[in-house]
């Protein structure tokens, strides 16, 4: 595609670090979207009817329909786990590949 | 809800607003890059608490507990799409935004992009957004001064635009970043508090209220179910299908991650270290409300429920001040709420006139206009369009052309739609060229306003397919794809900017 080495695309990584910066990217946006819109999805599945009902709406957690509790409550925490997740895989990264000072 | 003076709360907000000022007045900004960037040092629990302080709006202290005691589950899509957007934007761009150091949207998209077009086309955008955002939050503004002092609508607008321009061109950034975490304390501690006692009057696990609703949601689907009503509240898609769900919530987030005054937070940390660690921090204390907006919502439906009422949807944006007062918190107490209110709508304004001002003095007058204009002179020209701008949001603000929901709406469908698939392709693809983020961005921002004048209570199936407040999901990837194809019928890229995003932006090592 480009004539130099000074290409950037997220399908296809330059070096080594950001293959796996990349990688780690791929898998936080997973469970993101997992959690996220994969849940709701799954409330569609297992419906029983049309306003979404269904054993995970009967169930119930610290007091809550499970799903409610899910999405309202543990959606948001699950955001932040991912986040400081995240931050260490990277963190990591950089200081592996010494790379802690030019990137900053 | 009545409006008439009160002595107790219209105290406490006096006393609110004047320690604002203060701490802005207490923190000069000594030049342009103080201005912009806050002396970046202000740590990353500090910049989390502004992060918090300057996303958390009118509309998530008032109008988020409104949608939720109004729509139930479905109005989790706004909680999940604002929280989410931290993910998306710390993953794909935080670090990156960072390390390629341009103090704001414009300029970033106008270096990287090598285009003044694309520059002024951005920082347009960037003031329309902002605009739009901030017309949003004077309903919430008025809303409580009313409360407060009994003003009229009018009347509140200006005193409360009044104010936040003072301490803006006072003091700068550094006070408005200094105020930012002085009022995250103030927001959300006068959110919380009430809570207890709603939760305890009400007989609920009350030393975690954000605990303690699910029974309250619980007894709304089985104890109060008779009313189907109240039913609907907690079924995943009693008010709305799943597909509007799922679009709301992802316009939401690719709004948050693409909104100019969001962005520009980056470079207030001091590295990309403390840039990306910040994020945490932020999201952490937006989550501090988040948990508890839904709290408040279903409790002031349980009490609905037990005095045998319909929901109010006069009263949904002011619900948190109702059930206060139901509750029967004391006066006072409930006018630390509506301080609380205030300061949330304030410290939003103030982030977003900045950004607006930036767009116009940096972006338009410095970087297109005129290149060599002295520190001075740019510094004026930022205040005056500080307050150019303000008077324009005061003059929308009187006479709101659409609801407040749905212009809040607008600008993150905006946001969503222009801003953010050119920084995603901007940092994440060096193929991707002037051309395609003009073309990519026309076409995100005609769209948005197409469904918006037309789709709005359209029942075209198009219109259901792209509701105009939900529109990303379908329009985001089209202005992106647009921004490709254009990008790849058209010349790379220049190897200076190139070369700048791989050893710059992305810390690759050449050999």
């Amino acid at each position: 595609m480009s004539e130099d080495r000074y290409h950037i695309n997220i399908f296809k990584p330059n070096g080594e670090f950001q293959k796996t910066e990349v990688k780690y990217i791929w898998m936080i946006l997973a469970v993101w979207a997992l959690g996220t819109y994969g849940f709701q999805l799954l409330l569609k599945i297992v419906q029983r009817n049309p306003q979404g009902e269904s054993f995970l709406t009967d169930m119930q957690f610290l007091g809550f329909p499970f799903h409610y509790w899910f999405t309202g409550q543990f959606l948001i925490i699950m955001f932040i786990l991912l986040c400081i997740w995240f931050n260490i895989l990277i963190d990591g990264l950089e200081d592996r590949m010494g790379k802690g000072d030019i990137r900053n | 809800m009545e409006a008439s003076f009160k002595l107790g709360p219209a105290i406490i907000l006096v006393v609110v607003l004047i320690a604002f000022i203060a701490i802005g007045v207490g923190h000069k900004a000594k030049d342009q890059d103080d201005y912009w960037a806050a002396g970046r040092g202000i740590g990353r629990i500090g910049a989390g608490a502004a992060i918090a302080s300057n996303w958390m709006s009118a509309a998530s202290f008032l109008g988020m507990a409104g949608l939720l005691y109004l729509k139930g589950y479905f109005a989790l899509a706004y909680v999940i799409g604002w929280t989410g957007g931290y993910v998306m934007l710390l993953v794909l761009m935080a670090g990156q935004i960072r390390r390629f150091g341009k103090y704001t949207a414009a300029d970033f998209i106008g270096d990287r992009y090598e285009s003044q077009g694309a520059r002024l086309l951005a920082a347009l955008t960037a003031i329309i957004i902002s605009l739009t955002y901030a017309i949003g939050q004077y309903k919430g503004i008025a809303m409580m001064f009313s409360w407060v002092f009994g003003m009229n609508y009018a009347t509140s607008v200006i005193v409360g635009t009044g104010v936040v321009l003072a301490y803006i061109i006072i003091a700068g950034m550094l006070g408005a970043t200094k105020n930012m975490q002085f009022q995250y304390v103030i927001i959300i501690t006068a959110f919380i508090f009430p809570l207890i006692f709603i939760a305890k009057k009400l007989g609920y696990f009350y030393l975690i209220p954000e605990i303690g609703y699910g029974s309250a949601v619980w007894d709304l689907g089985h104890k109060y179910a008779s009313d189907p009503n109240n039913l609907k509240y907690i079924q995943p898609w009693g008010v709305a299908s799943t597909y509007k769900w799922i679009a709301l919530c992802f316009t939401m987030m690719v709004g948050t991650a693409g909104l100019p005054h969001v962005l520009s937070r980056f470079y207030v940390v001091p590295n990309t270290r403390d840039a990306r660690w910040s994020v945490v921090w932020g999201l952490f204390f937006i989550g501090l409300l988040y948990w508890s907006s839904p709290a408040y919502a279903a409790f002031a439906r349980v009490q609905n429920a037990i005095a045998g009422v319909q929901p109010v949807k006069a009263l949904a944006d002011v619900i948190i001040i109702t059930a206060a007062e139901n509750a029967g918190l004391p006066q006072w107490f409930t006018g630390y709420l509506a301080a609380g209110a205030i300061s949330a709508a304030f410290s939003t304004v103030s982030g977003l006139l900045l950004a607006a001002g930036g767009a116009v003095s940096h972006d338009i007058y410095y970087r297109i206009i005129n290149p060599n204009a002295s520190e001075q002179s740019r510094m004026m020209v930022s205040k005056v369009a500080v307050f150019v701008l303000g008077l324009c949001v005061i003059m929308f603000a009187l006479k709101p052309f659409a609801l407040i929901a749905q212009i809040v709406a607008m600008a993150f469908a905006i946001a969503g739609n222009t801003i953010f698939p050119t920084f995603l392709l901007g940092v994440w693809w060096s193929r991707a060229n002037k051309q395609g983020c003009i073309a990519g961005m026309l076409v995100g921002l005609t769209l948005t306003a197409f469904f918006f004048f037309w789709g709005k209570g359209n029942d075209h199936w198009l219109a259901q397919l792209i509701p105009f407040t939900s529109s990303s999901l379908i329009l985001m990837p089209i202005a992106l794809f647009t921004n490709i194809i254009v990008s790849s019928m058209t010349p790379p890229p220049s190897k200076e900017i190139r070369k700048f995003l791989c050893e710059q932006v992305h810390g690759i090592e050449f050999d």
